[in-house]
């Protein structure tokens, strides 16, 4: 009975912890008498998975004052807590904010800055990028979140057709440079078709916009001050895995990283890895699976901003000249994203561990 | 003391105290427990006894027949105007009075526009330029309203409002250098003619995407007011473009968001070549408005006094309540929807002949000023070939001028130009070396 009782509590807390949705949705005397715990049931095979990576933090940076533990939702609060403090011009909407944010990323903020400064709005996803657009059109900072970025779809022709273009069809009379757009994006575990998109492909030849899609807390932090101070619309994609999952420690005064600047993270001589997000942790894993197991030194590369993307690094001048195996691309199927199949759709480890194997017997 | 406020705007100020209570009640609800305002949470009772709605989501009585409310398009929100079709004022204290200098502004704007229609229409015809939009019979609608906002209100359109701009003094030159896309575009020469916008005057560059700018203008409106800058926005649009998604999302935040904003809908009754009829079933757009919660007028367009009151008020209070207001501007498309249209396909000859000889902006504001012994033939006659005169003139200039530099393909699209974009503006500076007399570079700026 303690134990059941103890497995229900631990459910309805982590569902708790998980999103608001879940939040009255079952209360723990309903579960005590339905639900034995998962370890009774005695089959690890239906056992919720455990995630495909594992977060590596990078060494603490000393550079930019005071740290704080934070995770990747607190960190972008600590970016946001910034920039409005700073700017006075500066709001941020969508749906949902007011009270902190379906992820937490704006708890707290309405309270310090007041409801004309954070702020909810309808449930339409064209309406928040067009309402952006207009803000920044004045010149004012709008920081706009769209709930998923799996949504971001309505808002396709504002961002593309609008914003993308404000400054050059107007011969830079006008300009939404002072808009970002954040969004959670990618794989969390569950989310199947409609929780668990990365749509940055659908952006990344679109000129006039920014895409940038952080690896970690302090990453985050750095690259959304970026987003939010520069001059040009910006779309910047959260992983929602890593929301609780990373943390770090990170400065709490503002500083930037800057854009269309990707990361060597690792030095190597044999391969080159790049991915960006969430998969940074899983390459980073191969590469050390490739030392040990294969001897193979590789380079990684954190990519961090996917448009306007650094070329340079990635490609050295002549680089496909002197390429001694084919460019390996390790991603999800061509199918949408599946529920209870995600295990066996993601591009795991072993997966990209696989490409590497054969690419080095190429 | 802010609620009882908010209640009367929303249900009118009688039944607003009344209605206070009612909202308390609904704040109350299983939703408003939760939701942040603990010091209701301590008055909040309400008896089972009381038989009352209390669902948050509507303020009203129940009912138990069981009867849908019948939408009225027969006989549908009346439309206010103050001249007749002679010109003549109906109701005298509906006369805006105004000045003989500004009426003349009116009258000068309109025909000026009219002038610069007829040759730039002309001039696309003989493939001087790729592509014109004229605005005639809706000169009234530009004009009516831009005379009664400050000059810096900010103003989106779509892509029939050049009579706002030319109302701004906006110089013939400009308006012909965007056409024809020469050095002296501002835009640069990057998009289509009529896509015109100029900063100093508030004009926001038009976009061809249809209700883009409805949302946006009311996110501008929206930083407006947070900037306290005594300025509203006004966003134009067609009775077309109000089907899209971006005009319901636009009226829905500026009413939620409580915005200084005024939704100008041309209602000229095509959309290209689909009439009204299938364009909406209900009654037009002034009667959407109430569903979002916006105060809504439907105007003649055709009036420019009419068109002028309204918006004058409707700036006044969007100003002073922080709030958005709708007016729906009947008018009637007199041209074919753009060059590369002729409308005869889809509607007759004579249709369009009763509105350009019976029920014209320009004639109705012509007869008035005379009446008034402010114009009269001579005038009219010197007045046509003087404003010929100047558009031509601008004209010319204005075909004689070379297209910017090729260089400027690449500019604009960021604040900075990305490393590899410059690499491509290299590519093509060499591949013009190479391969220039392929190219018009004669009409390019060197």
């Amino acid at each position: 009975m303690a134990a059941e009782a103890a497995a229900a509590g631990r459910l309805w807390l982590s569902a708790c912890r998980a999103g608001g949705h879940w939040r009255r949705l079952c209360s723990a005397g309903l579960l005590r008498g339905f639900l034995q715990p998962a370890s009774a049931v005695g089959d690890a095979a239906r056992r919720r998975q455990l995630a495909h990576f594992t977060f590596q933090p990078d060494p603490e940076h000393q550079d930019y004052g005071q740290t704080q533990k934070m995770n990747l939702f607190q960190a972008v609060t600590s970016a946001l807590d910034n920039s409005l403090a700073k700017d006075p011009t500066a709001v941020i909407f969508g749906e949902d904010v007011a009270f902190g944010g379906v992820f937490r990323c704006t708890v707290g903020l309405r309270d310090k800055y007041g409801k004309d400064r954070v702020f909810n709005t309808p449930l339409c996803e064209q309406g928040i990028v067009g309402f952006g657009i207009g803000i920044a059109v004045t010149g004012a900072t709008a920081i706009a979140e769209i709930q998923f970025a799996d949504y971001i779809f309505p808002a396709f022709d504002q961002i593309v057709n609008e914003a993308a273009k404000y400054r050059y069809r107007s011969g830079d009379l006008f300009n939404c440079g002072s808009l970002t757009i954040r969004s959670p994006w990618g794989c969390v575990g569950h989310g199947a078709l409609y929780h668990s998109q990365s749509p940055e492909a659908f952006f990344a030849h679109c000129p006039g916009i920014k895409v940038v899609v952080p690896r970690s807390p302090f990453q985050a932090k750095g690259l959304l001050l970026s987003c939010i101070e520069d001059k040009n619309p910006c779309i910047f994609f959260e992983p929602k895995i890593l929301y609780r999952a990373a943390v770090e420690q990170v400065p709490v005064e503002p500083y930037n990283i800057p854009l269309s600047q990707a990361e060597i993270i690792q030095e190597g001589s044999d391969v080159t890895l790049v991915a960006w997000g969430t998969q940074v942790h899983v390459i980073r894993e191969v590469a050390s699976m490739a030392q040990e197991k294969l001897g193979v030194s590789c380079e990684v590369i954190d990519l961090r901003t996917i448009l306007p993307w650094d070329v340079d690094t990635v490609c050295k001048e002549e680089c496909f000249l002197n390429l001694e195996a084919p460019i390996s691309r390790v991603c999800g199927y061509d199918t949408p994203f599946p529920h209870i199949f995600e295990p066996f759709y993601i591009p795991d480890k072993w997966k990209c561990y696989d490409a590497l194997r054969k690419m080095i017997n190429y | 003391m802010a609620l009882a406020a908010r209640a009367a705007r929303v249900w009118g100020s009688r039944r607003g105290w009344r209605q206070v209570g009612l909202l308390l009640l609904q704040r109350l609800g299983v939703r408003g427990l939760a939701v942040s305002h603990p010091r209701w949470q301590q008055e909040q009772h309400f008896s089972s006894l009381d038989d009352k709605p209390q669902f948050p989501g509507a303020s009203a009585e129940f009912v138990d027949k069981l009867e849908f409310i019948q939408p009225n398009v027969i006989s549908g929100i009346p439309i206010y105007r103050v001249m007749d079709r002679q010109g003549q004022i109906i109701n005298p204290s509906e006369d805006p009075h105004l000045p003989q200098e500004k009426v003349l502004k009116f009258y000068k704007s309109m025909t000026l526009l009219n002038t610069m229609d007829r040759i730039l229409y002309e001039s696309q015809r003989q493939g001087r330029i790729s592509f014109y939009m004229t605005n005639y019979g809706e000169e009234g609608t530009h004009v009516g309203s831009a005379a009664a906002l400050d000059n810096t209100d900010l103003v989106f359109g779509q892509y029939r409002e050049a009579g706002v701009l030319m109302y701004r003094d906006y110089p013939l030159e400009q308006f012909m250098a965007q056409c024809y896309g020469n050095v002296n575009d501002p835009g640069k020469g990057r998009q289509m003619p009529v896509h015109y916008g100029c900063k100093e005057r508030h004009f926001v560059t038009i976009s061809s995407p249809l209700a883009t700018q409805i949302p946006q203008a009311v996110g501008a409106a929206y930083a407006a007011k947070r900037a306290n800058a005594n300025r509203i926005v006004i966003c134009y649009f067609g009775e077309g473009a109000a089907s899209e998604g971006d005009a319901h999302a636009g009226f829905n935040f500026a009413a939620t968001l409580e915005c200084p904003i005024i939704f100008f809908c041309r209602n000229n009754g095509y959309a290209i070549s689909t009439p009204t009829s299938e364009q909406y079933r209900g009654d037009g757009i002034a009667a959407r408005g109430p569903g979002y919660g916006i105060l809504s007028i439907r105007v003649d367009g055709n009036d420019v006094f009419a068109v002028y009151n309204a918006t004058k008020e409707a700036r006044r209070r969007a100003v002073a309540e922080n709030q958005p207001f709708l007016i729906e501007a009947m008018t009637y498309r007199i041209g074919h929807h753009s060059t590369s249209d002729d409308s005869s396909a889809y509607r007759s000859v004579d249709e369009v002949n009763y509105w350009d000889k019976q029920d014209h902006p320009i004639s109705r504001l012509r007869h008035y000023m005379q009446s008034r012994g402010w114009w009269d033939d001579e005038q009219e006659k010197a007045w046509r070939k003087q404003s010929r005169k100047k558009v031509m003139e601008a004209f010319e200039e204005a075909e004689r001028k070379l297209k910017p530099n090729p260089s400027l393909l690449f500019s604009d699209v960021y604040q900075e130009m990305p490393a590899q974009l410059r690499k491509q503006q290299e590519s093509l500076t060499r591949h013009l070396q190479t391969y220039g007399e392929h190219y018009p570079l004669d009409h390019f700026e060197k």
